[in-house]
């Protein structure tokens, strides 16, 4: 017995020194360097940048619940045909690369988009791109909550004179609310840390806190007011995670029940209600892919681009890159998800790099490893610092779902530790295995963060090559780079859905 | 064979057990009975090795168990949820100790469909878990524990999530089985008569010790405490002793008690009494029904008295 | 648990850099041919790490912080309105060209080898233009006009180098006060900022679907219009329009990284940059007139024009106010 818990401290520390190692270190780094200046509070311009983040996270959550709720609450009731593939996809927006998300809203609202309306230079704009990621991860939320409440609960309600309103108040709004929290924890956590998203949509007025970070070191090396605002923005997000990882806590039964099974709509308010739920849907998640990909297809010649060399050594990095990144990814995030079953902190950690600054960080290894400055190893150590979380969350989820009695019962069986971790838990938590590995893939494949860190040329990924034609005048430019974009949605949706669609063909169950 | 000596087991404020001593011989099924969360699955898991105790001595076969790891000891645990693995069928699950013990595929495969057969489940070897029904699922945890050939067999209220109806028939399945293959086996229950029905002899636990264990005719003639003459099912209890239903004299010439409720029953009929000594509830025969006339309804008198030879002592030693 | 550490020890070590090699530090838009650079290589017998660090403000800033370690040997892409930065902070170490080294009319100070040069200058969508029978400004001033009201697109001078120039550009021309007030009627006539030249020219310019069709690019954009375009052109669909204060001249160079080592590969690689193969290529790679004097200009150019006259401040005066003057353009312009 006392073995197996060294093991288990064991376990903590893999992902505790990478963490150390390639965020929290450098980001300490670049503060010792110049020490925060809090006095930045008293610039009204920074303020208002503060002020504007949280403005903008917070109006994210209360839209994304207003639409996200009553469309998760339809999803979760209805049935209608290919619920199943809709309640699949639900979550590719969220898996987009920023890029690509970047020029499908400008597509849509941008100046000449679809509907005449060009919300450029307006925060709805960067509210649109939040929405588009994050409803889904709302939504998702929301639905497993509605999911997870027994219809006897729901039976007993009504029976006891509730109206269908009644009921939803009284007893599914009150199951669903951990669920709900813990999304909107991270969905706060998301649009207030947001970089790539907020870089390309906030325009020059509605950029968040972390963009003026960007530009204060990147631009001015004003060091100090950088690190106060990282600080500050650390300080908040910090508490942020912490919330969700309490509510995650809460959440953790591993309580198989039996819910409400889905009914065709019956009246015309459900069919409307229905149709309502998935052009919602379709509002905020299909519709700037569809623009990306229609303009791509419009493009013509310039889908001889995908031929080039170079896109081919580009993709031949980004699948290279991708590969290496999911590994590690999944060794520490699995390590992490494991050593941080029982504690908030723990749990909370996984989350590190998306609390501590991103600028901060890439600046901070420049100063930390100046003789890795441009290795492989420190590129692929930042995608996996940013593609990790996902693994760790997922596993860290499926955990709490999987009895305990489950390795119990191998180890009285004979299996001895490792062969309890291979042959009992790992096949019980590959679904959420697989469900983590593609996110983490997916954010690999895209990941716009990274582009901060110095790069080079023979390493062009798929996303830095988008960057190489825009950054290029020339209409043929602009077209190849709507082609990339679409190809690299293409490689983000068919990493999603090889992934994620066989997990859904057998019970996930863990008992 | 299996000694357990003053064990100690805490959780923060709760006591699951508190110099709690328990033996086993060979080939002898003992039932924890006692009410739920008393510490009847801690102290399987302190046998199976998955929980280690504050202070106190595992062993078996005279060996102390301290260091050895829960798939070293040899021992199968059979749990309250049966924990099947999703991911495997019927067969793999069988298997499962087998192939952890190092047994060759083919060989793992035969023993596991001979077990699978004894137990009525021919057939059964592609079945994902989730489509048994509860049975089905109980029998097939009781094959994979079984299988290994364990050296000690522990179940955790293996019966408790089936239906009545069920249970009598798994009951004797079990018994046959565990007196066929000679396996010393502790079983936890609440179920007084599932454990009188299954176990060699029944050990009472509660506030993390054993209050009596003994056979379970001798715990019915001498129960040790007044909790453990209600927990066996004495409702009628005096300060030290019980006062077991043929104690009970009945007739004009007995003491007049006072009958405060009636229930009819099948057959007779149980009456609450208020007398002397105290209230008792008796369950007449429709014989002495008739024999009490027209009185048994509330506030109706009859006469009852107690025969002193034929109580229950409770052991003051 | 030994092995997954040593895994990442290995791949951590597996990028360090190992002997003979040049680390050539770049700014994002760095690009030369392939084979021109492994011609380099085996000329100088050592490998080139090209490291691209951003935009060219942003590189000089990292090379700055690191410059206890610096991150490369030799920098390109430094220029002049970034070297008296780059020399006051003591990051670059003077090379000194062979004797007989090949002339250049334009040139930078502190022992930086001028590369190539370029004019930032506003840009104007010919087809707009005759669509809607608006006649050309002829300066400035024009664009504060309501004829010319929310038609003009520039880029951030605190995020972006052709917004720098561009802001450099009116100063000298018009003087601080004068540039400032103009900038103050150009916010009130509806000038939009833009953080990067990308998004300026791709999603606000109104040739590639945006809704203004004067952008701020470079002088060398319409031949790159033609070059890069679908069908075959005969004449650019854009055009400069170098109004005066609105043309600034930038001289890139290449210099050695002070406290950089590889010092003879290093100079190889500068006297590289202003070989005949290099000063030719760069005009399509990089859309930049050739330094060298000698270097024919490319037939693909021709599309473009070289502006009549700039307006571009010296290097110290440079270094001494941009901060000031890109924090009162922010408070002109944006607050």
């Amino acid at each position: 017995m006392r073995a197996e818990r060294r093991e288990r401290r064991w376990l903590y520390l893999p992902p505790l020194v990478f963490l150390l190692l390639v965020a929290l270190a450098p980001a300490a780094r670049l503060l010792l360097e110049s020490g925060a200046r809090f006095s930045v509070l008293s610039d009204a311009y920074l303020r208002w940048r503060l002020l504007w983040s949280l403005g903008q996270a917070a109006l994210t959550c209360v839209l994304g619940t207003l639409i996200g709720v009553p469309v998760a609450w339809v999803l979760a009731r209805t049935a209608f045909p290919g619920r199943a593939l809709v309640l699949r996809v639900l979550m590719l927006p969220f898996v987009m690369p920023t890029l690509v998300a970047g020029i499908g809203v400008l597509a849509v609202f941008g100046p000449h988009g679809l509907f005449g309306a060009d919300l450029q230079d307006t925060p709805w704009l960067l509210l649109y791109g939040n929405l588009f990621y994050n409803l889904p991860l709302i939504i998702r939320g929301a639905h497993d909550g509605f999911a997870a409440l027994p219809a006897s609960r729901l039976a007993a309600a009504r029976t006891l004179g509730a109206t269908r309103l009644g009921a939803f108040w009284r007893v599914e709004w009150p199951a669903m609310l951990p669920a709900l929290g813990a999304s909107l924890c991270l969905v706060f956590l998301f649009c207030f840390s947001g970089f790539g998203l907020a870089l390309l949509l906030g325009g020059v007025r509605y950029a968040t806190v972390e963009v003026e970070i960007y530009s204060l070191v990147a631009y001015e090396l004003n060091l100090a007011d950088a690190s106060a605002l990282a600080l500050m923005a650390l300080t908040l997000s910090g508490v942020c995670v912490l919330i969700y990882a309490w509510f995650e806590r809460r959440l953790a039964h591993p309580a198989p029940v039996d819910p409400l099974p889905p009914a065709p709509p019956r009246h015309w308010q459900e069919r409307v209600a229905l149709a309502l739920a998935l052009g919602a849907l379709f509002f905020f998640g299909g519709l700037p892919l569809a623009a990306v990909a229609w303009r791509a297809a419009s493009a013509g010649a310039a889908w001889r681009v995908l031929f080039e060399p170079d896109t081919l050594a580009a993709l031949g990095n980004t699948a290279r890159f991708s590969a290496m990144t999911l590994v590690l990814a999944t060794v520490l995030g699995v390590m992490h998800a494991m050593a941080g079953r029982a504690r908030v902190w723990m749990r909370a950690a996984a989350f590190l790099p998306y609390v501590i600054s991103p600028v901060c960080m890439a600046f901070g290894l420049l100063l930390l490893y100046p003789g890795l400055s441009a290795s492989l190893g420190l590129l692929i150590a930042a995608y996996t610092l940013l593609a990790y979380p996902f693994v760790a969350k997922g596993i860290g989820s499926a955990l709490d779902r999987m009895p305990p009695t489950m390795v119990q019962a191998a180890r009285t069986l004979g299996a001895s530790p490792p062969r309890v971790l291979w042959r009992v838990t790992l096949p019980l938590l590959r679904p959420a295995l697989r469900r983590g590995m593609a996110f983490a893939a997916a954010s690999a494949v895209g990941e716009f963060a990274v582009t901060l860190f110095l790069s080079r040329p023979e390493w062009t990924t798929l996303t830095t090559l988008i960057y190489r034609h825009l950054g290029r005048p020339g209409a043929a430019n602009l077209d190849q780079a709507l082609v990339l974009a679409s190809l690299l949605m293409g490689f983000a949706l068919l990493a999603f859905l090889l992934i994620e669609w066989p997990s859904h063909a057998r019970r996930e169950s863990g008992g | 064979m299996l000694e357990i000596i003053d064990i100690h087991k805490r959780y923060g404020d709760r006591v699951a057990a508190c110099g709690l001593s328990l033996t086993l011989a060979a080939g002898e099924v003992v039932a924890l009975l006692g009410p739920s969360g008393c510490g009847k699955s801690t102290l399987l898991k302190l046998i199976a090795g998955l929980e280690a105790p504050d202070a106190g001595i595992v062993r078996f076969d005279g060996a102390d168990l301290a260091r050895v790891s829960p798939d070293a000891r040899g021992f199968a645990l059979m749990f309250q949820d049966f924990a099947l693995f999703p991911h495997l069928d019927v067969l793999g699950n069988v298997m499962f100790g087998l192939r952890e013990r190092r047994v060759a595929r083919e060989e793992a495969r035969t023993r596991a469909c001979a077990m699978l057969a004894e137990l009525g489940l021919d057939g059964y070897q592609a079945r994902r878990v989730w489509t048994l029904s509860g049975g089905e699922a109980q029998r097939v945890a009781l094959a994979r524990a079984l299988v290994t050939r364990p050296r000690l067999l522990l179940l955790d209220e293996p019966f408790s999530s089936l239906d009545a109806h069920l249970r009598q028939g798994l009951q004797q399945d079990f018994r046959r089985l565990l007196g066929k293959q000679g396996i010393p086996a502790l079983l936890v229950t609440h179920d007084r008569a599932e454990a009188f029905a299954m176990a060699d002899r029944v050990a009472l636990l509660c506030d993390g010790r054993i209050q009596q264990c003994a056979t379970p005719a001798a715990l019915l003639a001498a129960p040790a405490t007044p909790w453990v003459a209600r927990f066996i099912g004495y409702e009628n209890l005096l300060s030290d002793a019980v006062v077991p239903e043929r104690a009970f004299r009945l007739g004009a010439g007995q003491a007049p008690a006072r009958v405060e409720d009636v229930v009819p029953l099948a057959e007779g009929m149980r009456v609450r009494v208020e007398t002397a000594l105290g209230r008792f509830v008796l369950t007449l025969s429709a014989r002495e029904v008739a024999a009490c006339g027209g009185q048994l309804h509330p506030g109706g008198e009859i006469g009852v008295g107690i025969d002193r030879d034929a109580l229950l002592r409770f052991d003051r030693g | 648990m030994k092995s997954f550490l040593s895994a990442i020890a290995f791949v951590l070590a597996a990028g360090i850099a190992h002997g003979d090699e040049l680390r050539v530090l770049a700014h994002s838009s760095f690009d030369l041919p392939k084979p021109l650079l492994a011609d380099f290589e085996r000329q100088a017998g050592v490998k080139l790490v090209i490291v691209k660090a951003g935009d060219a403000g942003e590189m000089l800033n990292k090379l700055i912080l690191t410059r206890a370690h610096p991150i490369a040997d030799v920098v390109f892409g430094i220029d002049n309105s970034l070297i008296a930065k780059a020399l006051d902070a003591g990051v670059i170490d003077p090379y000194v060209q062979k004797a007989g080294a090949r002339p250049s009319h334009v040139g930078l100070p502190g022992g930086v080898a001028s590369v190539d040069y370029g004019y930032v200058t506003l840009n104007y969508d010919k087809a707009w233009f005759a669509k809607n029978h608006l006649p050309l400004p002829r300066t400035l001033d024009d664009l504060t006009r309501p004829a010319y009201k929310n038609l003009l697109v520039v880029e951030n001078p605190a995020t972006s180098s052709p917004g720098l120039a561009f802001l450099l550009s009116t100063i000298s021309a018009l003087g601080e006060d004068r540039a400032f007030a103009l900038w103050a009627r150009l916010r009130a006539n509806g000038v939009k900022v833009s953080k990067g030249w990308d998004e300026a020219y791709y999603t606000d310019f109104s040739r590639n679907g945006g809704s203004r069709p004067i952008v701020l690019s470079y002088a060398t954009s319409p031949a790159a219009e033609v070059f890069y375009s679908k069908e075959k052109l005969t004449e650019s669909p854009t055009a400069n329009l170098p109004l005066p204060g609105a043309v600034f001249r930038q001289v890139e160079g290449v210099a050695l990284v002070k406290g950089g080592g590889e010092r003879q590969a290093a100079g190889k690689f500068i006297d590289f940059m202003r070989s005949d193969a290099v000063q030719k290529a760069l005009q399509t790679t990089m859309w930049m007139y050739p330094a060298v004097d000698a270097t024919p200009v490319d037939p693909a150019l021709r599309f473009a024009a070289i502006p009549a006259a700039h307006q571009t401040p010296d290097e110290n005066t440079i270094h001494r106010k941009a901060a000031a003057w890109v924090a009162r353009w922010t408070q002109v312009v944006l607050r």
